[in-house]
């Protein structure tokens, strides 16, 4: 399956682990991803804030790159944050014609248009939706049998859930549970599941969004979760990043690991974590490395230094 | 024991603009409401306000359609009154922040709505009754120094000095249960109506006629009590209300035949005739086996440009979806006549008094009567504004020459042994709910659009054996605490004595007006039946008595829309 | 008619114990509310049950509680759907809760005077009129007051102050109904104190910078207040309009991302939280700056960062995109589409319209 593919910024800037697991992960699951490299921030939220109309014609912009990637069946992010507010921007342009044609006057000059309905998809979904759980579970070669994975879906990618699609026939406020269960592992229901990590203010009020994350991860780790699963880089940092100050925040010892969701799948299918970048993770995943490591018949890749 | 030149009881649109008012006079005030202010029922009202504002329009003409509307029940001095201070109000309201719809202009923009001769009604979207509550609301929150608010008080008695001047009441903290008795020199009614006496009805829980039975209690007269309006638009199901607000905009009502049936009953206003003669017409095209398979009739707000739908009528959007499952701006909604508002009350001057000193009623529980037999869509908002104000106007301007009375400390104990009494019935009888659920159907039944003698017998034998069935209903929750049973239980004693006063009005008017249609005496007697009928407490049963209409201008003429 | 099981988390104020959970059996049609439900509860089986109920048509704002773990009005939720809502669905059961981050009083009653009242009067919530009052109305601009139609549909029931997860953290932050009602003066075009509302709830570190952006709120709200994006246009009113520079740095982290954004095209994330303070040197980022430094030395030993990629800038943004941020930024006014205003066009019948 081709799909035009925005990455985000923080995949490329200070969660590169991310990145470089989606594209290990993607020829596993037959997914040929076409990056979008001219496309830039989605605002992330705050650029809609400073300035709508700005945020929705920067997003109008990728969307017209997107839809002009030959072949490409539809647009996928890795960041539930991206997959937010280009949703928020997408109502907007598609709701209103006027409107729609307001903004594409002004990308006329790059010779780029917008063209109503475009399908944004985070991986997640497409795992579900268009990959689908039946198919994983077949690539699966490294089942997390006896690995708790806590998921942390955190507030983008959840809500609201009318302009999510969330429904009745699309559950997807409960995908990452599926997800996880579909690669075999054990799903830890917890108190912070759903969520804020407190990213959006760690600049306005740092102790609320230490407090926040520190809250949830010590949940996690009160339901012994061995690590949290996140679809979302930004969570990741407030997350992981933070982990350190955000345990002195809640004055509790925290060693929680935190994977991103391509990172969790590429363990399944048999990559092991030093490729998927879990080195770079600021909380050693000792749990789950020791866990990868510790499960009988799992492939050894040649050449593997130990950690 | 709290002491103040004015007590209001009810926090609707009426006690909270007697309050604001007593308070500008200079009174001491305090307002008692048994539900947080913005909870009152006036929060429902939707569709708008009426007022002869605009400057090619004039009072005279909003008043003679009152009291067109009224069927010439309407007492002519207050309707007068009422009209000619309604454009005021709005400005005042407009002053105080509520967020009136506007013209093109930036001028303060109108709609039409049922019985008008001209666009007269003022209004925010279909939430009116909700803007200009909170807006009352938040003049209370700036003049809290000045008016005592008492939130979550059931009021249970009315005071009275040997005299028979109404002192005061006591009520009953519903957070902790406790007792107390509050000394006032004038006492303000604004306790609203009676619709749960129906069922269904498009009014909240707490209408259950408080104010009406503890005026009745203590010998205040009840008028015009025969007067039930049904309104045309109500859920089949649930009773909630479709505002009139949407015939306002353009809608239609079709029968099952898909004719536009109003054309026969109202040739000239259609669906914006009065709201009696909408009901009756609904109720004949179901009767006469045109309506559909659930017995309603359609609405079709599907004529009414989307855009200006979803700007003006936004809340039946939302009723719609959530409570019926139909999106408004595409298909027809189904609904029928309800039980709506009680045009009947505790009987009230143009001040608001009621003849027992130191009593007054302003809003739905009073009867000034500026309704009379049939009430216009968006005079009610008007109503209680009008009269709330002047109520607690009047009531300050009294205090001034009264000295504050102080009731024996013997009437927390005697309402202690009530609630008491009921804490400790014994169990063995059918549930309240059990017996409310009776008292809503049977009326529905025998007292609604259409009534006569023999229906009207069977209603009263029912409410009073109803009546005498109630005392024996055991409650579960013993508590202190949020006790909503004992209150569940005081509140069905209200509806019966409410029910009991609306039957005997309705079998004794032996004629057709307005809201009454007996199909016994389908015409309007004006010769024999040109005045209201009022209700007494005597001994311990009601008892009729007459009070004249009065007119100053406009002589009773035959009543077509 | 379908049964469902209703769990009621019961508190007893007499005896003070610790709460717990009641189940009862209802049987009611699918399309029924869970306040119908739980009405039948008290009508059938035991009268004290306490819940605050009026209208039953979703105006009056009095029932307000958790249903499976969610804010919202208990009038307004149907049976069918309750059932199948959250994980464990299964179909019949409902778990009804009072709403959270206010103290219960019993059962499902809150006390809401303690924290929803107070911090709606915190914000000033009465009209502070503009002088001269004229005779007759204010003429205000007719979509102004479409506009602010949408705050004034606040019924206060609490749902959003319920769920809003940064008063979990903080219970005195300013909350979202609280900010809704501000913003309801704000944007009164009558009103004469606009700028003194935003800069008293700019600068408060527990006013409208201290929001975390959840989206509870709106997800919780029964009539479309939304009240997250009221908080986002109060801010993008004080910010952009008044140029209030409040001490949270919240509008200098909205500007130095759009900033950021504008240079780099991706978010160079080392400069975000500097710039936030005024910019690397600024005396106010420097404390932060070494308070960051274990942050900043973890992640130059992971090797999620390098010093080559936090100083210097390797993406820049194409000149596209720099074109569409003086191109939009350089308007007279802001162009914001409000979707609760205009709705949205469901086919091309329409748009042609």
């Amino acid at each position: 399956m081709k799909v035009a593919y925005w990455p985000g910024c923080v995949s490329r800037g200070f969660t590169p682990e991310l990145h470089g697991s989606m594209a290990a992960v993607a020829p596993l699951l037959d997914l040929e991803l076409v990056e979008l490299d001219r496309a830039c921030c989605s605002g992330a939220g705050v650029i809609a804030e400073h300035n709508q109309e700005l945020a929705d014609t920067l997003n109008a912009r990728t969307f017209a790159l997107a839809q002009q990637v030959e072949g490409a069946e539809l647009m996928m992010n890795i960041c539930s944050t991206c997959q937010g507010a280009q949703g928020e921007c997408q109502e907007r342009l598609d709701a209103n014609t006027e409107y729609r044609d307001h903004v594409n006057q002004t990308l006329a000059a790059e010779g780029l248009s917008y063209e109503k309905g475009l399908t944004n998809k985070n991986f997640l979904w497409l795992l579900v939706e268009e990959i689908g759980l039946e198919n994983l579970k077949k690539k699966v070669k490294r089942p997390l049998t006896n690995l708790k994975v806590g998921p942390f879906y955190g507030c983008y990618i959840v809500r609201p859930t009318d302009r999510l699609g969330i429904d009745d026939e699309h559950p997807r406020d409960q995908y990452l549970h599926w997800v996880i269960d579909a690669l075999g592992g054990t799903v830890i229901d917890y108190a912070g599941a759903y969520k804020c990590c407190g990213f959006p203010i760690i600049t306005m009020n740092k102790q609320n969004s230490l407090k926040q994350a520190g809250t949830h991860l010590a949940d996690a780790t009160d339901a012994d979760a061995d690590c949290l699963v996140v679809p979302c880089p930004l969570c990741h940092l407030n997350l992981d990043l933070q982990q350190p100050l955000a345990a002195k925040a809640v004055d509790r010892d925290l060693a929680m690991p935190v994977l991103h969701l391509p990172q969790l799948v590429g363990l399944a299918l048999g990559l092991e974590p030093k490729q998927l970048g879990m080195s770079k993770h600021v909380v050693k995943p000792t749990s789950v490395i020791d866990w990868s490591s510790a499960v009988v018949g799992a492939p050894a890749p040649a050449g593997r230094a130990g950690w | 024991m709290p002491a103040h030149d004015v007590l209001i009881i009810g926090a609707g649109l009426a006690g909270q603009r007697a309050a604001l008012a007593a308070a500008d006079a200079g009174a001491s005030v305090a307002i008692l409401s048994k539900v947080h202010p913005v909870r009152s029922h006036s929060v429902a009202a939707a569709g708008g306000i009426n007022a002869a504002l605009n400057p090619e329009d004039s009072w005279e003409s909003h008043a003679y359609d009152t009291v067109k509307g009224s069927d010439y029940l309407g007492d002519q001095d207050a309707i007068e009154v009422m009209c000619r201070e309604a454009p005021d109000e709005i400005l005042w309201l407009e002053h105080a922040g509520v967020t009136f719809h506007r013209s093109p202009t930036g001028h303060l923009g109108t709609r039409a709505f049922g019985g008008a001769s001209a666009a007269r009604t003022y209004y925010v979207a279909d939430i009116t009754g909700q803007a200009i509550l909170h807006v009352l609301y938040e003049q209370l929150m700036k003049h809290h120094e000045t008016v005592d608010r008492y939130e979550e008080w059931f009021t249970t008695t009315l005071l009275q000095d040997e005299s028979g001047r109404c002192v005061g009441c006591v009520a009953r903290n519903i957070r902790d249960g406790r007792l107390e008795a509050f000394n006032a020199k004038s006492v303000i009614l604004a306790s609203g109506g009676a619709g749960q006496v129906f069922k269904p009805t498009t009014n909240a829980l707490i209408c259950t006629g408080d104010g009406i039975a503890q005026a009745y209690r203590i010998g205040a007269p009840l008028m015009d009590m025969e007067m039930i309006q049904y309104h045309p638009t109500t859920l089949a199901e649930n009773g909630f209300l479709i505002t009139e607000g949407a015939r306002g905009e353009g809608a239609h009502l079709y029968n099952a035949l898909g004719e536009r049936f109003m054309e026969k009953y109202a040739p000239n206003k259609l669906e914006l005739a009065s709201r009696d003669v909408v009901s009756r017409a609904e109720q004949t095209e179901i009767n006469e086996g045109r309506g559909f398979p659930d017995g309603t009739i359609a609405l079709d707000i599907t004529k009414v440009p989307r855009k200006r739908t979803l700007e003006a009528l936004r809340e039946i959007v939302n009723i719609g979806k959530d409570f019926a499952g139909v999106d408004i701006t595409r298909e027809p909604i189904h609904i029928k006549p309800g039980m709506h508002y009680i045009m009947g009350g505790v009987k009230t001057d143009v001040d608001g008094q009621t003849p027992i000193p130191g009593l007054y009623a302003a809003g739905e529980v009073a009867c000034v009567s500026v309704h009379g037999g049939n009430r216009l869509g968006a005079n009610s908002l008007l109503d209680t504004l009008i009269f709330g104000r002047r109520s607690g106007e009047h009531a300050a301007h009294r205090a001034r020459g009264v000295a504050m009375p102080k009731a024996p400390a013997s009437v927390l104990a005697d309402a202690q042994g009530e609630i008491d009494a009921i804490l400790t019935r014994p169990t063995g009888g059918r549930r309240i709910s059990q017996i409310k659920e009776e008292l809503g159907e049977t009326m529905n039944q025998y007292v609604a659009v259409y009534r006569d003698a023999a229906g009207l017998e069977t209603a009263l034998e029912i409410v009073r054996r109803l009546k005498d069935e109630a005392p024996n209903a055991a409650i579960d929750d013993k508590g202190t605490i949020f006790n909503q049973d004992v209150l569940a239980a005081i509140e069905l004693g209200y509806m019966l004595d409410c029910a009991e006063a609306i039957v005997v009005a309705a079998q004794e008017r032996k004629e057709s007006r307005g809201a009454q249609f007996r199909t016994d005496f389908p015409e309007r007697n004006d010769a024999e039946w040109l005045h209201h009928i009022t209700i007494s407490l005597n001994g311990d049963g009601p008892e009729k008595g007459v009070a004249p209409v009065t007119m100053t201008r406009w002589e009773p003429q035959e009543r077509t829309y | 008619m379908a049964e469902y099981t209703l769990k009621l988390r019961r508190y007893d104020p007499h005896t003070g114990e610790a709460p717990y959970y009641e189940e009862f059996q209802v049987d009611l049609e699918p399309h029924r509310s869970v306040l119908e439900a739980i009405l039948q509860v008290k009508a059938q089986q035991d009268g004290s049950v306490g819940i605050r109920c009026s209208c039953r048509a979703a105006i009056c704002g009095s029932c307000g509680v958790r249903i499976n773990g969610r804010a919202g009005l208990a009038c307004h939720t149907h049976l069918d759907k309750a059932a199948k809502t959250g994980v464990n669905a299964d179909g019949r059961t409902i778990l009804v809760e009072p709403m959270g981050n206010m103290p219960v009083i019993k059962d499902l009653i809150v006390d809401m005077d303690a924290v929803h009242w107070k911090k709606i009067q915190r914000v000033t919530p009465w009209l502070l009129a503009k002088e001269p009052v004229p005779e007759r109305e204010y003429v205000v601009p007719h979509e102004n007051m479409v506009d602010v139609t949408q705050t004034m549909a606040c019924i206060q029931c609490g749902a959003c102050v319920s769920d809003c997860l940064s008063m979990e953290v903080d219970p005195l932050f300013v909350g979202p109904a609280a900010s809704a009602k501000a913003y309801r003066f704000v944007g009164d075009p009558r009103d004469a104190e606009q700028f003194e509302r935003l800069k008293d709830l700019a600068e408060d570190p527990h006013g409208i910078y201290d929001c975390t952006h959840c989206f509870n709120c709106i997800e919780a709200c029964p009539k479309g207040v939304a009240p997250m994006s009221q908080i986002m246009r109060l801010r993008r009113v004080a910010s952009g309009d008044h140029h209030i520079e409040d001490r949270n740095n919240g509008s200098r982290h909205e500007h130095a991302f759009v900033k950021n954004i504008r240079r780099n095209g991706l978010l160079h994330e080392a400069d975000l939280v500097p710039d936030s303070y005024g910019g690397k040197f600024h005396p106010r980022a420097v404390p932060e700056l070494i308070a960051s430094l274990p942050i900043v030395i973890n992640g130059l030993r992971r090797g999620k960062m390098t010093p080559k990629k936090a100083l210097l800038h390797e993406h820049k943004a194409p000149k596209e995109v720099k074109r569409i941020f003086d191109v939009v930024e350089g308007r007279d006014q802001r162009y914001e589409l409000n979707l609760y205003i205009s709705g949205t066009e469901d086919d091309e019948s329409e748009a042609q319209a």
